[in-house]
């Protein structure tokens, strides 16, 4: 009885009505990982700087917005706020010759104070009433828009740089840094490079976030790189069942942002269910699981090699 | 690639076939709220930011509150973002999206978040201290004059600093220990050390950003100053065993701003109930839902009432008399 009270207390069109606001946080936060995606896969560094990035990011759109400023020069001021934390990372990586994750986590800790001096405190409002703003979880369809038009613009941005000369040089230093060395790459100039453009992403992505929510608080990049890989991971987990081999570079950063969705409409999901509040993390990372494990287990059964196992026993049987 | 493209249509069909029947649904719960207006059911969202002693006590108020009036007339979404600051607007957008009659924001992000949701479903706030800068609000009158109203948690501090003048006249350094991270507890520092100065107090600022360098910050409070006072920081709330492990051998006396931090390691406190202040954001919410208030010009309210409290344990460690008037804190 009680379960059929539970089952009946939930209401799919609620699930429908609340996609919508799920599918535009997760492409800000699509943006954010592709930042992940460009340090993570390309460059192969775990830059732990995006969780200090993410809230300097939001921190300077917000106190500029306060302060008069447009939100579209206050975003493009977050991007460089967000390069020069990525270049900070990496001269403390190539420079000083600190090891990659404890760079990122030095300019992280750094960014706390940083980020408490942009906003003068731990919060600051940006009240949508008052000011206009490019997204803003008030208007859920137009953040729709805007949020895939910046991720669309990305994509392609990113797309046609990783083609260049320069871009490719970064993600053959990512591949074999000692062979890109050889070949006459400057290899701690590109991974500098790679850090400063990942961070500069994250931080529209954080800048975006502020508005959406509409305010900036000193902890809002708190675990973000969590998301930011799962979101990386996911992605490729459902390109790679999608398109398989006919994945390429363009469609591979396209769900990069599908991961994104895909994350929060999970935690929408598992909002949905009503379970017990305290569950919500281990019931997300439990479906983010599922999700990641079942292509591999696939992929296992598929294996020529234990299928040749198989057929050996059949025979000797 | 044919499979995948059949099984996509089927799951989305099986969406769709489910959605149907959630119409079906709503239809039928609809029809007992235009019969009679008195056997209105009520949804009501509650959104807290993180598990904590004083956040969990207001939203026990909250529902007790709400449940005492309306029964069983009135459900409760619960959702708790467990202090991820992101996952308050995904919470604030599901019960926009879901038309909850009213939402409980617990805590500053969380009020944030549904305020930038709505504005049209009426928004009470609790455990917030300050809300004209919570809400970005300048001209700040004690009315939002929008869809938002609520309880503040604001301690009495004019009433605190007397408290400490009171237990510690002959102090002279007062240490003012808080997370970096809260902005309520800035404001409260800010207010505080205008008071105390005025009282002839001299007033430093003690701040951290996490429990990993709260001991090292509190060592050095407790080195170069006479009293401590602690805000009602969240933070602070969930590490006074650090606290009083460092300031009790120290010989630091700490004046609290709430119940659960002076419990854990002051001396005094005068003490607001988080239950208290969420069961008058319930009362509050019922004369919104049934009587029609209006959030708009409804005054934020403060806790109803105060209570001089001490922690008996750390008095007589510390060889501290306390006046009469005081109400030792139960053990726990």
């Amino acid at each position: 009885m009680d379960i059929l009270g539970y089952f009946a207390s939930l209401n799919p069109l609620n699930l429908l009505a609340s996609l919508p606001g799920n599918v535009a946080q997760g492409v800000i936060w699509g943006i954010m990982a592709l930042g992940v995606f460009i340090t993570y896969r390309l460059l192969e560094f775990a830059d732990l700087t995006v969780d200090g990035s993410f809230a300097t990011g939001g921190a300077v759109t917000v106190v500029l917005i306060l302060a008069g400023v447009p939100a579209p020069v206050a975003l493009v001021a977050a991007v460089f706020a967000g390069l020069l934390a990525g270049l900070v990372t990496g001269l403390l990586h190539t420079a000083l010759g600190i090891p990659g994750i404890l760079a990122g986590i030095l300019t992280q800790i750094s960014l706390w104070s940083v980020n408490l001096m942009i906003l003068d405190g731990a919060n600051k409002a940006v009240n949508v009433d008052k000011y206009s703003l490019i997204v803003s979880l008030r208007n859920v369809g137009s953040s729709i828009i805007m949020a895939l038009a910046f991720a669309a613009v990305l994509i392609m941005l990113l797309y046609w740089y990783f083609g260049t000369e320069q871009g490719s040089a970064i993600r053959a230093t990512g591949c074999n840094p000692h062979m890109s060395k050889a070949q006459g790459i400057n290899i701690d100039a590109m991974k500098v490079l790679a850090l400063c453009l990942s961070n500069g992403l994250v931080a529209l992505s954080g800048g975006l976030m502020a508005q959406y929510q509409g305010f900036a608080d000193i902890k809002m990049g708190q675990g973000s790189i969590v998301i930011g890989l799962a979101a990386v991971i996911i992605g490729e987990v459902l390109g790679d069942a999608l398109f398989s081999k006919k994945m390429n570079f363009a469609i591979r950063l396209v769900f990069v942002v599908m991961g994104g969705v895909i994350y929060y409409l999970v935690i929408g999901l598992v909002m949905w269910l009503k379970m017990p509040t305290d569950m919500l993390k281990l019931l997300t990372a439990v479906i983010v699981a599922i999700f990641l494990a079942v292509p591999y287990l696939r992929a296992k059964a598929k294996n020529s090699f234990s299928l040749a196992g198989k057929r050996g026993v059949q025979k000797n049987a | 690639m044919k499979k995948k493209a059949i099984a996509l249509v089927l799951a989305a069909m099986m969406t769709l076939s489910l959605a149907a029947c959630g119409t079906k649904t709503a239809e039928t719960s609809a029809s007992p709220e235009a019969s009679a207006a008195a056997n209105k059911t009520y949804t009501v969202g509650i959104c807290q930011l993180v598990q904590h002693v004083a956040l969990d006590a207001a939203t026990q108020g909250f529902k007790d509150a709400l449940t005492a009036k309306l029964g069983d007339k009135v459900t409760f979404d619960e959702q708790n973002a467990n202090g991820d600051i992101p996952t308050c607007a995904t919470i604030a957008n599901q019960f926009v999206s879901s038309k909850v009659d009213l939402i409980m924001a617990n805590a500053t992000p969380a009020l944030q978040a549904a305020q930038t949701a709505t504005n049209t479903i009426p928004v009470l706030g609790t455990s917030v201290t300050d809300y004209g800068s919570a809400l970005g609000i300048t001209d700040w009158t004690g009315t939002t004059g929008t869809n938002v109203s609520g309880t503040s948690d604001l301690a009495p501090l004019d009433q605190q600093a007397a408290m400490l003048k009171e237990l510690f006249p002959d102090a002279k350094n007062v240490g003012i220990l808080y997370c970096s991270a809260e902005p309520n507890s800035k404001y409260q520092s800010k207010v505080i050390t205008k008071l105390l100065t005025d009282m002839g107090y001299t007033c430093k600022d003690y701040t951290f950003s996490d429990s990993n360098d709260l001991a090292t910050v509190v060592t050095t409070a407790a080195a170069e100053s006479d009293v401590i006072y602690l805000p009602t920081d969240n933070t602070v709330a969930s590490n006074t065993e650090i606290i009083k492990n460092v300031c009790v051998p120290a010989g630091i006396p700490i004046v609290a701003g709430e119940e659960g931090i002076c419990a854990g390691c002051g001396v005094a406190t005068l003490s607001i109930s988080y239950y208290d202040l969420g069961y008058a954001t319930g009362e509050m919410a019922y004369e919104i839902l049934v009587n029609g208030a209006d959030p708009a010009t409804m005054p934020i309210q403060f806790a109803p009432k105060y209570t001089k409290e001490y922690n008996a344990d750390i008095a007589k460690t510390l060889n501290i008399t306390i006046p009469s008037d005081y109400v030792a804190i139960a053990a726990k």
